[in-house]
């Protein structure tokens, strides 16, 4: 039994900037560049925008992030729904949820969802920007991190993905299994940043960021903005663009607890958000078509198939072939544009803006033919938090 | 040379406990109502919310919970040590710490290897909890 909001919401707009390298503009330039491509997507005018929920990527702890303000940059003055958001790599899953539940009950009608992020500098490094270089120390107990040499999320991600390969016998080929995969993908998607076909020789020669992490196991950081606008199936039926319909969403989140009654590692919030969801949407794993997964690291992926029970424990990565470069090996129907590793960072903003195309059937090369039920993941913090959406081009 | 590495930064709150440190005694804190110990440092037990506890010396025992080799450079003053190994330590208690594994060649380290706390007088000032094979 599916829940009655099933297919009741939809997602009819989408605008995504230039990513990556871009320079010159900060968060509220990308954020307006991608509102406005999304209106224009639509079909909608300006003013028609009645909702902003709105989350900042790293640049928010920088205190050059999009927030609340935005509204008077772009002179929205008919809003009755606005909020600024932050569960990290969850907030883009959970923005589309609460703005469907507010179309729904009549709240607002055209709310714009938007991610927006610009912590590359001309110059400096990738690193530097998500490392925390320049920040101020801790204080406490946690200044005995960087005492240790613990830095970023590399570092924390990188101990989650040790476990679980222990555990399950999984290796660093593995893992690049996953990134070449993902390439192969991403050399099809004109939104990409990293087009160039990649093989597992590439992987393994790939610097050690964090062992078991090579540099290729790690997602990009990318300058730009996304933007989703929901409204209700009835008004997206009329609109320019087709609609990916909103059929499941749900959230999970185990939170951090540095204990031996928590398991960190070998689970995430996949689990409960993923059953949340397909009850509402009245499916299950069998009738996923395309994943689009929130792939910080290679690992992240293997992790959140076994949780949304696309594999057993430990099984995720027999769903790859054992050399994904070859293009005769059939690649899992899984992150379709290249995800974060190949694309473009906009933390959860990555998967559901796949999600989108491929539920539009708007792909082009790399459009999967089979996409009436499409999987979306969000994840943030370290496996902390959780969001799912189930999109369909299928009203019900 | 002198020691150029990141420092602790002790506060109000977890001031005795890097005191300890430097007297090589790990502390964690002990919440009664719950039989329950909480690292790190929080003014409240997130079992049953008790604001009631005491420091209690650890065992300093415990097992390699998960572990990594550190190649990127964040900080200047790990020039010399990359690649390092990090590790989070699952103490008998119950709590988990993130440490150095010091003393341990590299093809024994594996989840789940027992190790015991060594301390590690970094300047007169401070003293760091650092973990070797049991």
């Amino acid at each position: 039994m599916s829940d009655p909001i099933r297919g009741q919401t939809a997602i009819c707009g989408l605008g995504i900037t230039e990513m990556g390298k871009v320079y010159g503009h900060d968060a509220s330039w990308f954020a307006g560049e991608a509102i406005k491509l999304a209106i224009e997507d639509a079909g909608l005018q300006k003013d028609d925008i009645d909702g902003l929920l709105v989350n900042p990527g790293i640049t928010g702890a920088f205190g050059t992030g999009i927030s609340i303000p935005l509204q008077g940059y772009l002179g929205l003055r008919n809003l009755r729904l606005l909020n600024h958001m932050n569960s990290f790599g969850a907030t883009a899953s959970a923005m589309v949820q609460y703005a469907a539940m507010a179309v729904h009950h009549g709240m607002a009608n055209y709310v714009a969802c938007i991610f927006s992020d610009a912590p590359l500098q001309q110059g400096g490094s990738a690193g530097a920007a998500y490392g925390g270089a320049g920040r101020r120390g801790p204080s406490g107990m946690a200044s005995l991190m960087p005492a240790f040499g613990f830095y970023g999320a590399n570092t924390s991600y990188a101990l989650a993905a040790r476990r679980y390969m222990e555990r399950y016998g999984v290796t660093n080929n593995d893992l690049g299994r996953v990134s070449v995969a993902q390439r192969r993908y991403a050399v099809d998607n004109p939104h990409a940043t990293m087009r160039q076909p990649l093989t597992l020789e590439d992987y393994h020669n790939s610097r050690w960021i964090v062992e078991p992490f090579h540099l290729l196991d790690c997602c990009l950081v990318s300058n730009g903005a996304v933007c989703t606008i929901v409204t209700t199936a009835e008004r997206a039926r009329d609109l320019k663009s087709s609609p990916a319909y909103v059929w499941g969403m749900g959230q999970g989140h185990p939170g951090n607890f540095p204990h031996a009654e928590v398991e960190v590692g070998t689970t995430s919030g996949a689990t409960i958000a993923g059953e949340t969801a397909y009850r509402m949407a009245g499916v299950g794993p069998d009738d996923v078509d395309i994943c689009e997964f929130y792939d910080c690291y290679t690992y992240t992926v293997l992790r959140t198939i076994e949780d949304y029970g696309l594999a057993k424990p430990g099984e995720a990565i027999g769903l790859y072939p054992e050399d994904p470069a070859d293009p005769e090996a059939e690649l899992p129907k899984i992150n379709t544009g290249g995800g974060q590793l190949s694309s473009y960072y906009m933390w959860g903003m990555t998967p559901i803006s796949e999600g989108v195309i491929q539920a539009r059937g708007s792909g082009g090369d790399r459009q999967i033919e089979q996409h009436d039920i499409v999987l979306c993941s969000g994840n943030g913090g370290t496996l902390d938090t959780h969001g799912t959406l189930i999109l369909s081009p299928n009203a019900n | 040379m002198a020691y150029d590495k990141p420092l602790p930064n002790p506060d109000a709150n977890t001031q005795p406990f890097f005191d300890a440190l430097k007297e090589h005694k790990l502390l964690l804190q002990y919440f009664p109502s719950a039989d329950h110990y909480q690292y790190p440092y929080s003014d409240r037990c997130y079992k049953d919310w008790s604001t009631d506890w005491e420091w209690r010396e650890s065992s300093g025992s415990g097992e390699v919970y998960t572990w990594v080799r550190m190649h990127q450079l964040y900080h200047p003053s790990w020039k010399a040590e990359i690649p390092y190994t990090l590790a989070v330590v699952q103490l008998d208690e119950g709590p988990r710490m993130h440490t150095n594994l010091v003393n341990a060649p590299l093809e024994d380290v594996h989840v789940g290897m027992r190790v015991k706390v060594v301390f590690d007088d970094v300047t007169d000032e401070f003293t760091l909890p650092k973990f070797e094979p049991a």
